[in-house]
């Protein structure tokens, strides 16, 4: 069986390195890589952004601002608004003799630790010459545009395998060879594997290439690569299903395009979306699987927390394919 | 060998039969032939003994595997020419036989053996897509006889070629056969019936009408005629004459002793003639 499925895999790998669609999928993980690298500030550049009130405590202020860029707002619900807002800006507001930090919720870890520690810094009289405001403590070397960007990527590669699978299928329809291949020993599900295993390849070896080229190459990869398997069983089923049902490789990678929509959404409501409209994402498997990446991509996710979230995408994708199953399967007869 | 008793296929499951109560068997080593109209059904039942539909109704055994349990297996034995060429235009003659042969659990015949057998030695590295019509009908051809099959089942092999590689291919099969598989074709052409069939089964709406050796339908429905061409009067007379009647054979032998004779031929009837005459149906 895994000799037919890698003499199905090699077909397919080199029917596509000689069409230009499909070899523009294969190298479009790279491209995406060195695109990242260009016009993503390096850590230096960033800024961690602190909101406090005007005139509560200038001393403060000015002692903030030796450590982030510190915006200054007459009202506590100004304030409010300000850290509601898309970036990861952090209130820093008095309560009693104290002072304590306002969060949206999905503020990167590191940059409210940042916060907690010049805030204490300050209420602790430690001045400038005693401390290193760079992100040395936490091990950070990117800054989280970047790595926003490279999780939604790494999502969107996954999408990819899926339209390469597409595409394939097409080319059996179009060339009429699914008959033929149905009267060979291979049978139904090694045909099945054996289309789906560029698709994997192209998920976990372009992921591979794209955060090595981006700088995230020292994140636990057996982590990363259990969230990619998961997210690309939900990528290799439609990849199935648009090939079936598209009558020409243009027609078929259209239509793959319906899954941008989800995983945009899941991305759009971790990095904008306040807590309260999280729980309207639940059913969507790219929300967790970027949940789970961007704690693999910090370095901070326990194999307990990776396991629950490719667990969830899991259950989503199996759903998605038991639907999905009984299509394919008569597509193939 | 080939078993098939009471097969019934409907292809929307609404009662209205493309194959209606279909029984025969094939020996093996035999030449078999399912000779029909467009349509009639020839290919629906091909495409059941082959595995490509399922079984809804009736019982067939193939290469002593019942077709009612499932397995793969059996294709090991199986070869099949598809009347469409079907083969992956954008992998050259060689590549498609190439990934084919390492699907099989069985030895396979070597590429280059194969496209030498159907006349195309020297376009290995050219793709498939670039073939002509003719060209890719031969690799799927050729493909069929891969792994050695010891059931091989033809859709239509000579449709649309050219005479001569149509004598190719016929050619190929008699080679075959001759070598102990057992043939199961499907054709509306009756001289491909005539010539490589031990046997054929006339089918229409999905019926078996019929099943005999050409021989045995030529001497049971045939007219025994023969056919001259003769000089009288400087004019060249052309009559038909039965073998059988006595006052035609009495006339056959007056003109063979009275008259220059330019052409003479015994006319059998063709199978489709009798086709015909059996079935009340054209075969187109």
């Amino acid at each position: 069986m895994i000799r037919k499925i890698w003499a199905i895999f090699r077909r397919d790998l080199k029917v596509n390195l000689k069409d230009s669609i499909a070899l523009y999928i294969l190298f479009i993980p790279i491209l995406l890589a060195v695109l990242i690298n260009l016009f993503t500030p390096g850590i230096n550049e960033t800024t961690v952004g602190l909101a406090l009130l005007e005139g509560d405590n200038t001393s403060q202020v000015n002692y903030l601002e030796q450590f982030a860029e510190v915006e200054l707002f007459k009202t506590v619900e100004q304030v409010q608004e300000r850290v509601e807002e898309r970036d990861a800006t952090i209130g820093i507001l008095p309560e009693n003799d104290r002072y304590y930090l306002m969060t949206q919720g999905n503020e990167p870890e590191g940059i409210v630790d940042y916060a907690k520690i010049v805030n204490s810094f300050y209420e602790l009289d430690i001045t400038i010459e005693d401390t290193n405001s760079e992100l040395f403590d936490f091990e950070r070397t990117v800054p989280p545009f970047k790595k926003t960007l490279v999780n939604t990527m790494i999502l969107l590669i996954s999408i990819l395998g899926g339209m390469l699978i597409a595409l394939n299928i097409v080319e059996e329809k179009a060339d009429n060879t699914l008959s033929a291949i149905n009267l060979t020993p291979a049978g139904r599900l090694t045909f099945v594997l054996g289309k789906s295993v560029i698709g994997v390849l192209l998920s976990v070896i372009g992921t591979i290439a794209l955060i090595v080229i981006t700088g995230f190459g020292t994140v636990n990869l057996l982590q990363l690569l259990l969230v990619l398997l998961v997210t690309s069983l939900l990528s290799i089923s439609v990849g199935f299903i648009q090939g079936l049902t598209s009558s020409d490789i243009m027609t078929a990678a259209g239509s793959i395009k319906i899954l941008f929509l989800p995983l945009l959404a899941g991305v759009l409501a971790i990095e904008m979306l306040g807590d309260k409209w999280q729980k309207f994402f639940y059913w969507n498997p790219f929300y967790w699987a970027y949940k789970g990446n961007d704690l693999i991509l910090s370095q901070s996710g326990t194999w307990g927390q990776i396991f629950m979230y490719s667990g969830i995408v899991l259950l989503i994708s199996g759903i998605v394919y038991l639907f999905l199953a009984p299509k394919i399967r008569k597509g193939l007869e | 060998m080939i078993s098939v008793k009471n097969l019934y296929h409907s292809y929307n499951k609404d009662g209205k039969y493309q194959v209606k109560d279909v029984s025969f068997e094939v020996a093996n080593g035999e030449v078999f032939g399912f000779l029909g109209p467009s349509g009639a059904g020839k290919s629906t039942a091909l495409n059941i003994l082959t595995g490509l539909l399922p079984l809804q109704q009736g019982e067939v055994v193939v290469g002593g595997y019942d077709l009612k349990k499932v397995s793969n297996e059996r294709f090991n034995k199986i070869g099949m020419s598809f009347e469409q060429s079907n083969v992956y235009s954008k992998l050259t003659a060689k590549e498609n036989l190439d990934f084919y042969r390492k699907l099989f659990d069985v030895p396979t015949l070597d590429s280059h053996t194969l496209l030498k057998l159907v006349g195309l030695e020297g376009k290995e590295h050219v793709k498939a897509g670039e073939f002509s019509k003719g060209m890719k009908h031969r690799l799927t051809f050729a493909r069929s006889m891969i792994n050695n099959p010891e059931m091989w089942f033809l859709d239509e092999p000579t449709t649309g070629l050219d005479p001569s590689i149509a004598a190719d291919i016929k050619d190929i099969i008699k080679e075959k056969n001759k070598e102990g598989v057992t043939v199961f074709l499907t054709t509306h052409n009756m001289f491909i019936a005539d010539e490589l069939c031990d046997r054929v089964a006339f089918i229409v709406d999905g019926e078996i009408k019929l099943i005999d050796s050409p021989k045995n339908l030529k001497l049971q429905y045939g007219d025994k005629l023969v056919e001259v061409e003769y000089i009288e009067k400087g004019e060249v007379i052309k009559t038909t004459l039965s073998t059988v009647l006595p006052e035609d054979k009495r006339e056959l032998q007056k003109i063979i002793e009275h008259h220059d004779i330019q052409t003479m031929h015994t006319k059998e009837a063709t199978l489709e003639e009798i086709f015909i005459k059996v079935t009340g149906r054209g075969l187109v």
